[in-house]
């Protein structure tokens, strides 16, 4: 029993989307740009051509953000949407019958329909293949090549994860809406 | 038949006189229009079961459309007429007691055609009724919305026998109780959206109370419908009277939604929140705010009924057809804004501009089920005015 989070040092993210690749090469998820667990959002950078402003463009990664209080299971009709013993939002695909209010009620757009089965699929921190192998990390923690992300035990003080929250400031996405995530970006 | 007969008291029929109508030009109009429009539902249902979700225009940002406005359309429609119905036996208002029967059928197969329509909406309809059961999410406002609507929709059929059996004491009883699960299931529809704290838009306690008070002003347009159709614009005085009463009622409700959506924009927009205040003002210039809500579905209902103090009923009726289509403007409109803002601001993709709304459009699909839905409720209807004697009811 664990209780999974991810700290995430986005200014080292250089949105090379390896990340991105290896969630679907490792997780089996459907290609199209519509169907991703986990993506790197970006702005444009300041200014007009040729004098840009590079250093402005700035790169967030992110994915479903294992909120502790997390609206989609909430208004999950059938419980489709749960916690499984280590913290982690999962779905149960048996259960679930695509009415999409988890897709509305997440703040964090970390749903999408996989279509190989017509339920809802998100991010489960590598539940079904990494972890369920016995590894410690997630594929996109493994393949990233500037090491944004670290992927631990919250409840462990030892992890690396929890002495990179007691040492580094952290902020966590849409914190205000009370979803108390598990994801936290370090500053 | 004769079974039945004992339990529902029913007109004597045969499958030739059900198929058989006086063939005025408006009779003409609705069968060609009935047809087409069940027509048009077939066609949707099969490119449904041919391309699953992918005949719908729904997307990641945007998963509810069309079907999901037309499923809020018949609910609060049939949520209406149950009102509308329960003036006369619940309540006890006299002038009202004749249009309990047309409008407890009217509010019974307007929720069938919601069905209808949210069975090819929901991914799996056949899981959620096993899982309803076996799983609940007691949480979840949609599992109590659906569930509400299946007791409602039990009652109602039960207060429609009794009604049918003049067994007026007994249709109370069931009809006071369909009632109250009616206005439960239904706040609850409008809890859906009210939960959604990710939709600031949405979110609060407007909806569960704005979808009982429009409920109320359906009932009362398709109430006007149906009698216009029904006697033709010569009313008998005794539904001239109710009319005359529904038509002030909709006039106070009106002005009490109007005073609503006033202080909704007005709260919205002031002090300019990000996700609220920008989302009200893209909302004030679209044209299905302005033209559909605004103009056809308040307005001029309201205007007409003013100006002419409640004498001029054949008036009413089309008036009360512009107000359906303010009704439909005003359920596309809800399940389309609260989704219009963008919940990922962020680009995802290079050679892309950040999201700044989200775009929707319904397809070819969902116009034939949504749409096609209509022609089911027209037929369910035609039946059972063939099949019961509504008529009539002061007792």
């Amino acid at each position: 029993m664990a209780r999974y989070g991810m700290a995430l040092d986005y200014k080292n993210c250089i949105n090379c989307k390896a990340c991105e690749v290896a969630c679907k090469e490792e997780n089996g998820v459907e290609l199209g740009a519509e169907k991703h667990r986990i993506w790197v959002g970006g702005n444009n950078p300041e200014g007009a051509w040729p004098l840009l402003d590079m250093a402005s463009a700035s790169f967030l990664p992110s994915q479903c953000q294992q909120c502790d209080d997390a609206p989609c299971q909430e208004v999950c009709p059938t419980h489709a949407t749960y916690y499984d013993e280590n913290g982690v939002v999962r779905v149960d695909a048996d259960k679930c019958i695509l009415c999409s209010y988890c897709m509305n009620a997440c703040p964090y757009d970390a749903r999408y329909v996989d279509e190989r089965t017509m339920t809802v699929d998100k991010c489960t921190f590598c539940s079904d293949t990494r972890l369920a192998r016995g590894e410690t990390t997630t594929a996109c923690q493994n393949t990233c090549p500037t090491k944004v992300r670290t992927f631990g035990d919250l409840d462990d003080p030892e992890s690396e994860i929890s002495e990179l929250l007691r040492t580094r400031d952290h902020f966590s996405l849409k914190a205000h809406l009370g979803t108390k995530p598990k994801l936290f970006y370090l500053t | 038949m004769n079974f039945i007969k004992k339990i529902i008291p029913m007109k004597d029929f045969t499958l030739k006189s059900l198929m058989t109508f006086e063939k005025t030009p408006l009779n003409i109009l609705m069968f060609i229009l009935t047809i087409g429009l069940l027509g048009a539902f077939g066609w949707g249902v099969i490119e449904y079961l041919i391309h699953s979700h992918h005949a719908y225009n729904v997307t990641r940002e945007h998963p509810w459309g069309l079907l999901i406005a037309m499923y809020i359309f018949f609910v609060v429609s049939s949520t209406g007429l149950c009102i509308v119905g329960s003036l006369g036996d619940v309540f006890g208002f006299k002038d009202y007691m004749a249009m309990s029967k047309r409008a407890i059928l009217g509010s019974i197969v307007t929720i069938l055609a919601g069905f209808a329509v949210i069975a090819f909406e929901i991914g799996h309809p056949v899981r959620m009724l096993i899982y309803n059961v076996l799983s609940p999410g007691l949480t979840s406002a949609i599992w109590w919305m659906g569930t509400l609507y299946g007791i409602y929709l039990t009652f109602m059929i039960i207060e429609f026998i009794f009604l049918m059996r003049n067994d007026m004491k007994n249709a109370r009883i069931f009809g006071l109780t369909g009632l109250l699960v009616g206005l439960a299931a239904h706040s609850n529809l409008g809890g859906v959206f009210g939960f959604l704290n990710a939709r600031t838009i949405s979110n609060g306690v407007f909806y569960p109370t704005y979808f009982i008070l429009t409920a109320f002003i359906t009932g009362i347009y398709l109430t006007y419908l149906m009698y216009g159709f029904r006697y033709k614009m010569n009313f008998p005085e005794e539904i001239k009277k109710g009319l005359i009463g529904l038509a002030k009622i909709q006039t106070l409700l009106l002005a009490i939604l109007m005073f609503f959506e006033t202080w909704k924009m007005m709260t919205g927009i002031y002090g300019g929140m990000p996700g609220r205040a920008d989302v009200v003002e893209h909302i004030l210039h679209s044209g299905g705010f302005v033209y559909g809500e605004v103009l056809c579905g308040m307005l001029i209902p309201f205007v007409v009924m003013l100006t002419t103090k409640w004498k001029s009923i054949n008036l009413y009726v089309y008036a009360s057809f512009i107000g359906m289509i303010g009704i439909f403007f005003m359920r596309y409109d809800l399940v389309h804004d609260t989704q219009v803002k963008p919940l990922q601001m962020m680009k995802l993709t290079e050679y892309q501009l950040p999201p700044k709304w989200i775009e929707y459009f319904p397809s070819a699909a969902e116009f034939a089920i949504g749409f096609g839905a209509i022609g089911i409720f027209f037929m369910l209807y035609y039946f059972g005015q063939k099949m019961f004697d509504l008529d009539g009811g002061d007792h």
